[in-house]
């Protein structure tokens, strides 16, 4: 039998581990999952329900019967494949091997203390892997040369901006100006400028909440799943806007 | 091609004597920033610099190549460079401090601007048709130079920006027949490699993925590639040469 002050101990640490995936770009049943298999672990029986900004979490003690809830905020945080997966490995182990809260939390700390990839890097794998969108598309090596350096543009400005708080929606609309405004470089030249235009702002179509939304409505979590495809539509116009702005100014060259 | 070159030679033939100003006025920043660099001196040398782009997006783009297509495009382009610049003024970044480092390389790229119009003449152009120091390739370089020896950290979206400039650059060599923008070409992919390694030594306290050495190596490969493609091109480019 758990005491009030364990089970809110319980409750606080799986709030702030569904939370954290949740914000990573978890999709909802995988975190209910995540965070039950730890209740388990812990002789706590989890319940969750989830909106796109916070979350509700009731944990009960199998013994007692006694319930705590708490509603939590969900943070923003970057989308990280190799988190989410260290993370629901944690509470695979945490099942396995009975671990104790402490050691938990422990694991738990040094995961999200991971360092993450280097932006650097990210950048320079971002730019290639939209040149390479550029030439899957049709574009050839010109297109695919000015397609590179126009996502590096883009997506650094995007770093930029998000590192100084900059509203998200305008980032999206301002990068996605910046990386078709200098693919359309690509039209001074005899190159599939077309392909070049169209590809130049893919970097910033939002797929995991798009996948995760999916998902979410599939699973029977409606409300978080449409949520997730609102806010990844309100991303895409914004592209949409950025990209349509370059095109107003060079429209005459593409009719 | 020969609208490119009439619009050159108007621009030059027009504004010769303020570019010689504004050449002037860059340098004396420049030799101040090294001997005497106080916060006014820093501040008058991002005016500059945004005075410099707002230049070529207005004056040389907007007025007299007005006759190309596209022009609107690229005094848009040099617009937002201009604005990176003041924003960089309010915001107080990339404070010019010099750096000490890099200076023989930063010294070459400060001496390209002059070296534009000589390497025109000996190509066998004539004035007013030749490239000349405040046009957008010999302000690039210029940048990079100013990047490499005044900034202790590089603002990337400004580098990412002389680095789509360059492989425009490049392109119009094939394109255009201009082989006065391989200076711009080459110089980006040593400084990128530069500004990148900077940084790496920055971040290499700290743990970061993947590591720095890794990091380092594929920078290295990345640049490695990128200058054998500028490589390969020059050389086509004399094929080219040698072909008419």
């Amino acid at each position: 039998m758990k005491t009030q002050k364990e089970l809110h101990e319980i409750l606080d640490f799986i709030a702030e581990y569904a939370t954290y995936l949740l914000g990573s770009g978890v999709h909802t049943s995988r975190v209910i999952r995540n965070s039950q298999r730890i209740g388990a672990s812990q002789g706590v029986d989890i319940q969750l329900s989830s909106f796109q900004k916070s979350t509700i979490l009731t944990a009960r003690d199998e013994t007692s019967g006694e319930v705590v809830t708490r509603v939590v905020r969900i943070p923003a945080l970057p989308v990280s494949f190799e988190r989410n997966s260290d993370l629901s490995a944690l509470s695979w182990d945490a099942l396995d091997e009975r671990l104790p809260l402490e050691e938990i939390r422990r694991r738990f700390g040094g995961l999200t203390a991971k360092p993450r990839i280097d932006p650097i890097f990210v950048l320079l794998t971002v730019g290639l892997a939209n040149a390479s969108f550029c030439r899957l598309f049709g574009g050839d090596w010109t297109a695919v040369g000015i397609v590179f350096t126009a996502t590096l543009v883009g997506f650094a400005a995007k770093q930029r901006m998000q590192a100084h708080g900059v509203n998200h929606y305008l980032v999206f609309i301002v990068a996605a100006f910046m990386a078709s405004l200098c693919a359309s470089a690509a039209l001074r030249f005899d190159c599939t400028a077309q392909t070049a235009l169209a590809t130049s702002p893919l970097f910033l179509v939002p797929g995991v909440p798009l996948i995760n939304g999916v998902i979410d409505i599939v699973e029977g979590h409606i409300l978080i799943g449409f949520s997730r495809l609102i806010n990844a539509l309100l991303l895409i116009v914004c592209i949409a806007v950025g990209l349509s702005a370059t095109l107003l100014m060079v429209k005459n060259s593409l009719l | 091609m020969e609208t490119f070159w009439n619009t050159i030679s108007a621009y030059n033939a027009a504004t010769w004597p303020l570019q010689i100003a504004l050449a002037a006025l860059g340098a004396l920043l420049t030799l101040l920033l090294c001997v005497r660099p106080s916060k006014a001196v820093r501040t008058g040398m991002k005016l500059y610099m945004a005075l410099l782009n707002f230049w070529i997006a207005g004056v040389y783009y907007m007025i007299y190549c007005r006759p190309r297509e596209y022009h609107d495009m690229l005094a848009l382009f040099w617009a937002i460079m201009g604005c990176i610049w003041l924003y960089d003024l309010a915001a107080g970044h990339a404070s010019l401090e010099r750096t000490g480092r890099h200076s023989r390389f930063a010294l070459l790229l400060f001496l390209m601007p002059a070296v534009y119009p000589l390497a025109s003449l000996a190509l066998g152009r004539t004035f007013p048709a030749i490239t000349s120091p405040v046009m957008p390739c010999s302000v690039a370089v210029f940048t990079i130079g100013l990047m490499l020896a005044f900034s202790q950290r590089v603002n990337i979206v400004l580098a990412m920006f002389l680095c789509h400039w360059a492989l425009i650059g490049l392109s119009k060599v094939y394109f255009f027949g201009i082989p006065e923008d391989y200076l711009l070409a080459c110089s980006v992919v040593p400084a990128l490699y530069v500004f990148f390694r900077e940084y790496v030594r920055q971040i290499a306290a700290a743990p970061s993925k993947p590591s720095p050495r890794v990091l380092n190596a594929l920078l290295a490969v990345l640049c490695l590639l990128v200058g054998t493609f500028f490589t390969l091109t020059l050389l086509h480019q004399f094929d080219l040469f040698a072909g008419l």
